[in-house]
């Protein structure tokens, strides 16, 4: 069937699977980072502001801050793994489909991470400031409001599992 | 010119459906357990007894996750040039597949959010007291002051939003049945 295309197509085989694979990696870590932190300073103003007049909380409730981390080290491992899937490819081959495609897989699953690390965070922090301030009107309420803290803290894993299986994907031409 | 057939790009709009799936439900997923979890948090103050049941809506918006997981799992193991060529309709197919689904998650866990936050606040009433008569061990009548839930309208009004929940969840079982049906149309654009 001759001249059956679109425009896109047109556009996107100009464009080299590197960049595609550069951004990928970069929204990964950086935007896992961003939820990260969003979260981290949610938590941790509620956290500071409540330990005033409770100052029994503190300690008990950095658990919340510790689920935001592990949303940013989530983002770390999954870098680390897409940049060693980068391999040099002759220029001759950069065009061709199985290289495109392991561009577009490292993209694909660079954004899976970030994003879904993002809601996360965001998630898992508004959740702990709650649960901060509610430990410190009563204490027995920490455990039950953890409990919702870690339904939020398995989205980032949804995310870490779909990247990595994406990432099985990419697969460069050889040499 | 004239040959350029576009399947080599193919593979980007599919893998986009499968990160158009998770990310948009883990925003819903997101919305619906922050939301909810703020108003458990709320009522769990003056109610601490309560707070285990009304975990509900944070479970359901959980659930939203799961659908969209399972349809980007489904679409990234479809895309196997090696196995089967990948056509633009492949492509396309797989992207509204993925759509479908997490637009549909992100807008049901906005539902499932904001009625469970309003939901659980119902509960900071106190239950009414009723008496109720006993039979003590001395064989003696008496009456007792006993928390009778039934008695109370907020816990009738709990239930209702159980099924406003239920209705809620609904939307983003559509938005799963249509992704399903629409990525196993991937694959069917040529007759070999």
């Amino acid at each position: 069937m001759a001249g059956a295309s679109s425009s896109w197509s047109h556009a996107l085989v100009q464009i080299s699977p590197y960049t595609f694979s550069a951004i990928g990696i970069a929204i990964s870590i950086g935007v896992s980072v961003l939820g990260a932190a969003w979260g981290i300073y949610i938590t941790g103003s509620s956290l500071i502001g409540a330990a005033i007049k409770a100052p029994r909380i503190t300690s008990k409730n950095l658990i919340s801050i510790i689920f935001c981390e592990a949303v940013a080290i989530y983002g770390v491992i999954i870098a680390i793994i897409l940049q060693t899937k980068l391999e040099s490819v002759p220029s001759s081959k950069i065009y061709e489909p199985e290289s495109l495609r392991a561009g577009y897989a490292i993209f694909a699953s660079g954004i899976i991470v970030g994003f879904a690390n993002l809601f996360c965070g965001l998630c898992v922090g508004i959740i702990g400031s709650s649960c901060a301030l509610s430990d410190a009107q009563n204490s027995s309420l920490f455990v039950k409001i953890l409990v919702i803290e870690i339904f939020g803290s398995v989205l980032g894993l949804f995310g870490v599992i779909v990247g990595i299986i994406m990432s099985a994907q990419v697969s460069w031409p050889s040499k | 010119m004239s040959t350029f057939s576009g399947d080599e790009t193919a593979p980007f709009f599919g893998f986009l459906g499968a990160a158009a799936a998770l990310v948009f439900s883990c925003m819903g997923a997101a919305y619906g357990t922050a939301k909810s979890g703020v108003g458990v948090a709320s009522m769990g103050v003056m109610r601490p007894e309560l707070v285990m049941k009304s975990i509900v809506p944070v479970v359901m918006a959980g659930v939203l996750g799961i659908y969209g997981l399972i349809i980007a799992v489904i679409i990234s193991t479809g895309i196997n040039p090696k196995a089967k060529s990948y056509y633009l309709f492949d492509g396309y197919a797989h992207l509204s597949s993925g759509l479908a689904c997490g637009l549909a998650g992100l807008s049901a866990g906005m539902a499932i959010g904001i009625v469970g936050d309003a939901g659980v606040r119902l509960l900071r009433r106190k239950m009414k007291l009723v008496s109720i008569p006993i039979l003590r061990r001395n064989k003696i009548p008496t009456f007792a002051l006993h928390h009778d839930i039934s008695q109370c309208p907020a816990a009738q009004a709990f239930v209702g939003m159980i099924l406003i929940l239920i209705f809620a969840e609904a939307l983003a079982l559509y938005g799963l049945i249509v992704g399903i049906i629409l990525s196993s149309r991937a694959g069917q654009s040529r007759a070999d």
